[in-house]
């Protein structure tokens, strides 16, 4: 039972700091997120695994309307990056997921003494980018998962190995946002859809504006759900192309 | 691309499922003409359009033609009383196409009822025939069988198909089941049940190429055989079908060892004239969708060859 009672403090603890995301992407807000009050607060194991599980997006509103993040919630994401290094066996996307946490600390230029890329880091290799070779080899269900679960990594500009695989892809990309709409899996379709915003090739009749808004009447209760949607507004309106 | 003998295998086994419960195709002459006597002329139409489709593809076996033939004299002799029965549905509801969309598929395999040839001749004439409030899908199909019955289509097949949903090519993800069964008539009826998939216009060609995987793989994991089992149809009409192997073994392992294809998930229970009613429709379309496939599969070696 404290297990279950944990996950959904953490699960809320996401939640809420999704919900901040959120708000600052509506309302473009560059100088600090609403939830600033939130991050300051965040102290505990639990807070540093919500700010890990919603990754690089926690940045997301700096990335998409250029402006440096407020100085306690970088020291946060900071101390994130740092309390949760990937295994040498972690799953790809968990690698992946610290990469683009690290990748945004870098992006806005305050390497870690200790961290990959930083001078003098103890890995610099880990700079480099994990291998993305498993996706070339997913099916377009497996694809579609991963990229969702990826999303963090779905931002105008960005060119690494996940970018340019999901690149290849287009219209396995949008079969999977089919089959996320069609399953319900309002996560994975907001996520798949973010991705194909930013994707050429995408088939016209897919429809993915409406899918979008579609994808949010449905499940944008979830702040995470509407965490992705919002993005992908943003990402449109600014024509951003990868 | 899918095992042949596997695609194979299910029809052969559909069919002999088809042969042991011929007796299911029945109507119900003495059910009060206003409730419906045309209602159970549907699996008889049916049966006689998929035994079409394995004349005209040839894949079968010597014994599944000799089934399919004795299934077609069974159901034209036994249930339709020699056509007798089509005539009286043509009377008790003038205006129905139901008796000549059954008859056709019989008369293009050489059985012959000429009072009902009469009537569809007179009934095409009216206003009211042309006139009728069919879904555009219906409407596409019975164009289609008029025009095959030698008569002029009064609404034109291409007037119908931009008003069908698949016309139309919309968002694929707002596809349910009921929709889904719109798109594999449009197909049949467009492709004359598979016999021309040139038929597909080129927008719609692609736009099932790109979306009919993802209803695939979504059917196929609901178990619901009798829509994945039309799905798979709609596949080999395309121009180039995938024939899907993940599909095609899923379809064949719901299969029960008796050929019978459940409708969704597993075999219903009751008196077998209700579990008839309920699994004679996947069980043909099982038939159907391993006929065309095997044709396309072996064209394709055909081609790989040459």
């Amino acid at each position: 039972m404290e297990q279950s009672g944990t996950s959904a403090l953490l699960q809320g603890a996401v939640q809420d700091l999704a919900s901040d995301v959120v708000s600052a992407l509506r309302g473009g807000d560059h100088l600090r997120m609403s939830g600033t009050g939130a991050v300051d607060e965040i102290e505990g194991s639990l807070d540093l695994a919500a700010v890990r599980v919603l990754g690089a997006d926690l940045l997301l509103p700096h990335v998409l309307f250029p402006s440096p993040p407020d100085p306690a919630a970088l020291a946060v994401f900071r101390k994130t990056v740092e309390t949760f290094p990937p295994r040498a066996d972690a799953a790809p996307t968990v690698k992946w997921s610290h990469w683009a946490m690290s990748r945004t600390l870098r992006r806005f230029d305050t390497p870690l003494s200790g961290a990959p890329g930083a001078p003098g880091a103890s890995f610099e290799d880990e700079a480099a980018e994990p291998d993305a070779g498993w996706l070339d080899e997913a099916t377009w269900q497996a694809l579609t998962h991963q990229l969702a679960v990826l999303a963090p990594l779905a931002v105008p500009a960005e060119d690494c190995a996940v970018v340019r695989a999901a690149r290849r892809r287009p219209v396995d990309v949008a079969r999977g946002f089919v089959r996320a709409v069609r399953r319900r899996d309002w996560q994975q379709a907001a996520g798949a859809g973010r991705w194909l915003t930013l994707l050429d090739g995408v088939p016209d009749t897919l429809g993915l504006e409406a899918g979008l808004d579609f994808v949010e009447l449905m499940g944008g209760n979830d702040p995470r759900v509407a965490l992705q949607v919002q993005a992908a507004r943003v990402m449109r309106t600014a024509g951003a192309l990868v | 691309m899918t095992d042949t003998r596997l695609m194979h295998t299910v029809g052969v086994r559909a069919l002999e499922w088809l042969w042991a419960h011929r007796d299911g195709f029945r109507l119900e002459p003495d059910v009060d003409p206003e409730v419906g006597f045309l209602e159970r002329f549907k699996p008889v139409g049916e049966l006689a359009l998929i035994c079409r489709v394995l004349f005209r593809e040839g894949v079968a076996g010597s014994r599944q033609a000799d089934l399919a033939r004795r299934l077609l004299d069974h159901t034209w002799r036994n249930t339709l009383d020699g056509g007798r029965m089509l005539v009286r549905g043509q009377r008790v509801e003038p205006l129905s196409p139901i008796p000549f969309e059954v008859y056709l598929p019989y008369k293009e395999l050489g059985y012959s009822e000429p009072e009902v040839e009469r009537a569809t001749v007179l009934y095409h004439r009216l206003d009211s025939w042309a006139a009728l409030e069919l879904d555009p899908t219906r409407r596409l199909g019975l164009s289609a069988f008029q025009r095959r019955f030698g008569l002029v289509p009064r609404v034109p097949e291409a007037d119908s198909v931009g008003s069908t949903w698949l016309g139309q090519t919309p968002e694929p993800w707002t596809v349910s089941g009921h929709i889904a069964y719109d798109v594999t008539h449009t197909v049949f009826h467009l492709t004359d049940w598979g016999e021309h998939p040139e038929g597909l216009p080129p927008d719609i060609a692609d736009y099932l190429a790109t979306w009919l995987p993802v209803w695939i793989d979504d059917w196929l994991d609901l178990e619901r055989w009798d829509l994945l089992g039309e799905l798979l149809v709609v596949d080999a009409c395309l121009p180039r079908p995938t024939l899907d192997e993940r599909a095609w073994r899923g379809f064949a392992a719901a299969q029960q060892p008796d050929g019978a294809m459940p409708a969704v998930r597993t075999m219903p229970e009751g008196e077998p004239d209700e579990v008839f009613d309920i699994v004679y429709h996947p069980t043909l379309v099982a038939a159907f969708a391993s006929m065309l496939a095997t044709s396309r599969a072996l064209a394709e070696l055909t081609h790989a060859t040459e």
